[in-house]
């Protein structure tokens, strides 16, 4: 919410403005602040509307009579049984804590070693971000073509063995998982690895000297003093990522389709397929509604937790 | 404890030295202030005997051993710095103990160790406060405790004292000098305030642009200074250095300043001015020693600042500035008008103009 005191007008009688100006500045910024709560609440509460009914476009009413079609809570009911949910969002979840905690030591081990200088670091350093502004479009196809049965991954892999590998990456149901989260592990380590290497460079260097003074081993400051002064950037890191992973769509999508079957079928594909293929618009409402709850319960964990970091 | 000796002790970083033939011995369990403006290489000097930098000539001698190349770890070194560098996201009990953790001490003898300095520094009440939020004096006596714990031979402090506002040093500089006496370690402190060196230092080396100019107790330095940099960097204000002529007369030698007057010499410094062949010298001679008189140096009064005790008189004749210092009953010269002061022939002291080097004669 707006201070309502940093708003407060030059009042003639600073003592006499406490009460009155504290009001006077909530009537004024009363319009904007409508506007911006009426842009944050419009869509929930249309998708919670329109989640409570049968509606989808091709019914030809509007969405405001969509109450003619009322049916309460069936749509989530319905969710509470859908194996096909449920699987995605546990797909969901795997990928999620593959990838997050490979991308987070990966982008920590990288941050290690760029933190001090060495010859070449500026190059190195801006090659290593490239994945990362990458089209996700365009990484989508990357892997695609690197993933073919007769792709460079199998190639590089033909190195080692003594016959030619011709492993069916994308369409084999247990694999086409990996080469996704490979994908996605390919793209973000480089965000991770950036936002980790920021909040290192910030942990003081007095500190550090103070600790090796002291005695402490490489490995002993790196536990107590760097790791514990980089706790707030961590969460930071963590809680981008594993937003970012719940909604894992575009390179995947392109990648695999959510396929073979629904072997790479996460959240956002599912809601995409229901969406495009079955136009069930008032379930799509319902999950959407669902994860929105999953994931602001996760962020505000995370910020509670990011807060406390702080305080202390 | 430990005695430190620096042997022709040099710095370069690329072409810049930063420290140049430096040669001191800072004896067992003395107090040694490290004094000079900034870029003047006490810093440097510091940050080599702890082992953070590594000489580029020279050595450091810890009770005659060698250490440079004992990493900094295991000199037996203890820093404070200048912010303290306390760690701010753990307890005060946790900073304390966090030197014999990392040397693997027993746990039973850390806890005895952490107690018994608490006492020592009166922390046993605040032991697990979070060290954020602590006040500056506390953060001082936490950051000392902190080294301390390990028993090191020797102290460096990096101008602790530079982040406390004015009223505080006070205190700050008491309890700073107790501690020393209650540890009586060798203690090598960095600052560029004189006051701090003056008020707590066994001896001071006063230093700029890389060299050592001079060595000596507070008072020595004061009143004898080597340099006529240290002469004008000690005291506050600092010394008034004019330049002037020596004049021979039948028993007597004066120094004579242009358009300002002459003053004489001491029988002492007579026999140093014997040996100025040029004849040209800088004429220094304290604020503080200035009276009014009749017949002296006379110069124009710029402005008079009283600040309580004292008054302090700025003067300016031609090219040449000096100050001068009055005790604040003495009734001090209006602004605009022409005053004439004397200097204590004893008071007098005299810098080759080349050099900056003082001319013999030092009288105690």
């Amino acid at each position: 919410m707006t201070n309502a005191s940093t708003m407060e007008p030059v009042a003639e009688r600073p003592a006499a403005s406490a009460s009155t100006g504290a009001g006077l500045g909530l009537w004024l910024t009363l319009p904007a602040q409508l506007l911006v709560l009426f842009i944050a609440l419009f869509p929930i509460l249309m998708q919670v509307y329109i989640s409570l009914t049968d509606w989808s476009p091709l019914d030809g009413i509007p969405w405001w009579r969509a109450h003619e079609l009322w049916i309460g809570l069936l749509n989530y009911t319905d969710l509470m049984a859908d194996s096909r949910f449920w699987g995605a969002l546990w797909r969901t979840m795997f990928v999620m804590a593959v990838c997050v905690p490979v991308q987070f030591l990966l982008g920590l081990g990288l941050a290690v070693l760029f933190v001090d200088d060495f010859h070449g670091k500026r190059v190195l350093y801006s090659t290593l971000l490239v994945p990362m502004m990458v089209v996700p479009a365009v990484a989508g196809y990357m892997f695609f073509m690197l993933f073919q049965s007769g792709g460079p991954v199998n190639d590089l892999l033909s190195l080692f063995t003594s016959d030619p590998v011709r492993i069916a990456w994308l369409s084999d149901p247990d694999l086409a998982l990996i080469a996704v989260m490979v994908a996605d592990i390919w793209q973000w380590t480089p965000l991770m690895f950036l936002i980790l290497l920021a909040g290192m460079i910030s942990v003081p260097q007095d500190q550090q000297m103070a600790a090796i003074l002291l005695g402490a081993s490489w490995w002993r400051r790196f536990f107590t003093i760097v790791l514990p002064r980089m706790k707030s950037i961590i969460i930071i890191a963590l809680a981008i990522r594993v937003i970012e992973i719940f909604k894992i769509f575009d390179t995947l999508f392109i990648m695999t389709g959510g396929g073979p079957g629904v072997a790479t079928e996460t959240i956002s594909v599912y809601i995409y397929k229901v969406t495009q293929q079955e136009l069930i618009w008032s379930y799509v409402a319902a999950i959407a509604l669902a994860i929105l709850i999953v994931l602001s319960v996760v962020s505000v964990f995370a910020i509670k937790r990011m807060q406390r970091g702080q305080g202390t | 404890m430990s005695e430190i000796v620096l042997e022709n002790l040099g710095k370069t970083f690329g072409d810049f030295t930063a420290l140049a033939d430096m040669n001191l011995t800072i004896a067992n369990g003395e107090f040694m202030a490290l004094l000079g403006p900034s870029g003047c290489g006490k810093s440097t000097t510091m940050n080599m005997i702890a082992g953070m930098l590594r000489p580029s000539t020279g050595a450091i001698r810890f009770n005659g051993r060698d250490i440079v190349d004992v990493p900094m770890a295991k000199r037996g070194v203890g820093f404070v710095f200048q912010n303290y560098a306390i760690f701010t996201h753990m307890s005060v009990r946790e900073n304390l103990a966090y030197g014999p953790r990392a040397q693997g001490v027993a746990a039973a003898e850390i806890t005895k160790r952490v107690q018994a300095f608490a006492e020592l520094l009166q922390l046993e009440t605040m032991l697990d406060r979070p060290a954020a939020g602590l006040s500056v004096n506390i953060l001082q006596r936490l950051a000392i405790g902190r080294s301390a714990i390990l028993e090191p031979a020797i102290f460096l402090l990096d101008e602790p004292l530079s982040n406390v506002d004015a009223a505080f040093r006070a205190v700050m500089r008491s309890e700073l000098k107790s501690l020393q006496g209650q540890f009586g370690q060798t203690m090598v402190y960095v600052t560029h305030d004189q006051l701090e060196a003056m008020t707590m230092a066994d001896r001071i080396a006063v230093m700029d642009h890389g060299k050592l100019l001079q060595v000596g107790t507070p008072l020595e330095i004061y009143n004898n200074p080597a340099d006529a940099f240290v002469a004008r960097f000690i005291g506050a204000p600092g010394m008034n250095i004019l330049e002037g002529t020596l004049t021979r007369h039948a028993d007597t030698v004066s120094a004579e300043v242009a358009g300002l007057g002459s003053v004489t010499l001491s029988p002492a410094m007579q026999g140093a001015a014997a040996l100025q062949a040029a004849r040209e010298v800088q004429i220094g001679f304290r604020p503080e020693q200035i009276n009014a008189a009749d017949q002296g140096l006379t110069m124009q009064v710029t402005f008079v600042e009283r600040i309580g005790a004292r008054t302090i008189v700025h003067m300016e004749q031609g090219a040449s500035l000096a100050k001068a210092v009055l005790p604040a009953d003495v009734p001090p010269p209006v602004a605009g008008d022409a005053w004439t002061f004397a200097v204590p022939d004893d008071a007098i002291r005299l810098f080759d103009p080349v050099t900056g080097r003082a001319l013999g004669g030092r009288t105690h």
